[in-house]
């Protein structure tokens, strides 16, 4: 037959320099970043608020844990192809679990982080198991389910051990270090933030990994080339869940206190509109799909103060109806997103840079 | 010496629906190529189910028989493990993922072969499908329906079945896009020995591939025996082949042209 012994394999991409250059700009800017906005301005030059977008360092680091969220629906919904409304109840595991191994038994912060993340794995498991017998809408019906039993078991946990005004958290502490700053919130948060960026992104390019995202496209053929994807759902389940777990058990000591009512099921849903604006499937869209979900509301705040004066239309919508207006804002993105760029931003943008480097090729 | 695949007696009901497969028997040897033909609703997908372990995904049900891959019995193990037993799969309709790029999608199936070996088995299946390697980085769902096709066989061969299970190849292409994969399939039956069964409509075709045949009509076995026997068969021709419109048999010449081409064009 036709000799094509000699195929060479190896790989697309180089690692260029040029990357590396880009990455530590970014580390430089992330670094910078909250002392712009701690002393509001850049080099001694004064920013207004407006310039700043209105945005303050306790948005920054909420957006660094709703990072760790839509990160890993995105991981369990965009990669792995299973649909969770559950997220809120996996959040809700890691604040419980928080609760009762810090505040109750008082664990230094980084157990209880890691207990988080072994009881969001657990619990995921469990309510992984669905997935075993029922598929699709069924399925997604069955994580709701799991969302409503554990934010059921949270209020009366809440109710037995405290009271109406919830969990009360200590003051976080990595060793002798305190985090109680918003600057060091921020740096314990970025280099976490990354570290499950990558790894998610590792794990995709995995073997394990790719056989996921093939589950994702066709069940059967995936059985067909003897992979179990019973196993592999219950692992994308548990993997996912303990990252929320993790992140809720963040969220519950940044606030310093968590109640059942946080983690209803809007909080859930928000999960879900982050990866569709920020596309499905990509971890970097998780990214930014957390980061408009999250500070668009107040760069609209900052507008409203702006617009004091205006009338009309403007002071309508900014002033009166600002809640309004972000959700407003939201529901129409996503569903432009939905019908012009179904990979949202994500896919926007892969859209463009292919142009780009088509482009460049033909010039 | 054992067959690769030996089915016994084997009568396959769907839920309140009565016997699809009724006591059916079919060997597969070590190194053979056979084709199981029959017309829609024969039962063929049925038996493929069965063989496979998705009848349960399907409700369906075996009632009698036995089925054996290399002499173990294999009825009521899960899919996945009649992979890891040497058993390839090439779908009905493909379905390749259409989301990953084709070298992922042949690394996908290359997931129950050890680590150190996965290069070459995927040069193995370069080698045999060039076209492949062309379109290696691109994403499968730009493949074209025989370049899918290659790609689901591709996917099967990574695994280095001993028996391959191959669900309608021909469904949508060309004739003579399919007979280009079929040239390739005998080179993989010729170098590995890989024992086939192939699934067809195309009964022509089928029989000029397989060694022998079978042919199924509403979940029996009407007929089997070599190729050439089933195809001389001046009943079944009537019945199932649709003879009216065929060509006489036996000159190769224009077939091999015709191959020859298609191996270039498709």
């Amino acid at each position: 037959m036709t000799k094509h012994s000699s195929v060479s394999l190896k790989p697309a991409q180089p690692v260029s320099w040029q990357r590396w250059v880009w990455v530590a700009l970014a580390v430089v800017l992330l670094c910078y970043l909250p002392i712009v906005l701690t002393d509001r301005a850049i080099f001694g030059v004064r920013l207004s608020n407006m310039q700043l977008l209105n945005i303050g360092m306790s948005q920054v680091n909420l957006m660094l844990i709703a990072m760790l969220g839509a990160l890993s629906l995105n991981y369990l919904t965009g990669c792995a192809g299973l649909i969770s409304i559950g997220h809120a109840a996996f959040y809700a595991t890691g604040a419980m679990t928080a609760a009762i191994t810090g505040t109750q038994w008082g664990w230094p912060f980084p157990l209880v982080l890691a207990a988080a993340g072994l009881a969001g794995a657990l619990v995921g498991t469990l309510a992984g198991l669905p997935s075993l017998r029922v598929r699709g809408l069924y399925f997604v019906l069955s994580t709701l389910a799991v969302h409503y039993v554990v934010v059921y078991v949270f209020l009366e946990y809440q109710f037995k051990f405290f009271d109406v005004v919830g969990v009360p958290y200590n003051a976080a502490s990595i060793g002798p270090i305190a985090l109680n700053t918003p600057i060091r919130w921020y740096f314990f948060l970025l280099p976490l933030v990354a570290l499950v960026y990558w790894g998610l992104s590792n794990t995709l390019k995995s073997r394990e990994g790719r056989v996921m995202m093939a589950m994702r496209d066709h069940e059967l053929a995936t059985t067909s080339v003897g992979v179990d994807v019973r196993i592999l759902r219950l692992k994308a389940f548990a993997f996912s869940s303990s990252i929320a777990a993790m992140a809720g058990a963040l969220y519950a000591y940044f606030m310093s206190n968590a109640t059942s009512e946080a983690f209803g099921i809007n909080f859930a849903i928000q999960f879900i509109a982050m990866i569709i604006i920020g596309g499905m499937g990509s971890l970097g869209g998780a990214l930014v799909g957390a980061a408009l979900w999250l500070l668009l509301p107040s760069i609209i705040s900052g507008f409203a103060t702006q617009a004091g004066d205006a009338t009309g239309i403007v002071r309508l919508l900014l002033v009166e109806h600002k809640a309004q207006l972000v959700q407003m804002i939201f529901g129409v993105l996503i569903i432009v997103l939905l019908i012009f760029a179904p990979g949202g931003i994500a896919g926007i943008g892969h859209k463009l840079r292919h142009r780009w480097s088509v482009g460049k090729d033909a010039s | 010496m054992t067959n690769m695949l030996e089915i016994k007696g084997l009568s396959v009901g769907y839920a309140r629906k009565g016997l699809a497969l009724d006591d059916v028997s079919l060997s597969v040897p070590k190194g053979g190529i056979v084709a199981l033909l029959g017309a829609n609703g024969a039962g063929k997908t049925t038996l493929i189910r069965a063989v496979t372990g998705l009848l349960d995904l399907h409700h369906g049900q075996v009632t009698h028989g036995q089925v054996a891959l290399d002499g173990h019995a294999i009825l009521g193990l899960p899919s996945h493990r009649l992979v890891r037993m040497g058993m390839g799969q090439v779908p009905e309709g493909r379905l390749i993922f259409k989301q990953l790029s084709v070298e992922d999608n042949l690394k996908v199936g290359a997931a129950i072969v050890p680590r150190g070996q996965v290069r070459e088995r995927l040069e193995a299946v370069y080698t045999l499908f060039p076209r492949l390697l062309e379109r290696r980085t691109q994403s499968a769902g730009w493949l074209s329906g025989g370049e899918q096709q290659m790609l689901a066989l591709g996917r099967a061969l990574v695994g280095n079945p001993r028996l391959l299970l191959v669900d309608e190849l021909s469904l949508g292409l060309a004739p003579l896009i399919v007979r280009a994969i079929y040239q390739q399939l005998r080179v993989v039956g010729d170098t590995l020995g890989t024992s086939m069964l192939i699934v067809e409509q195309n009964a022509k075709l089928a029989l000029e591939f397989a060694s022998s045949a079978y042919i199924l009509n509403s979940g029996r076995m009407v007929l089997s025996g070599s190729a050439a026997e089933v195809a001389a068969s001046d009943a079944i021709k009537a019945s199932y082949l649709g003879t009216k419109r065929e060509q006489p048999e036996g000159d190769p010449g224009p077939d091999a042209q015709a191959s020859q081409h298609a191996q270039e064009s498709v």
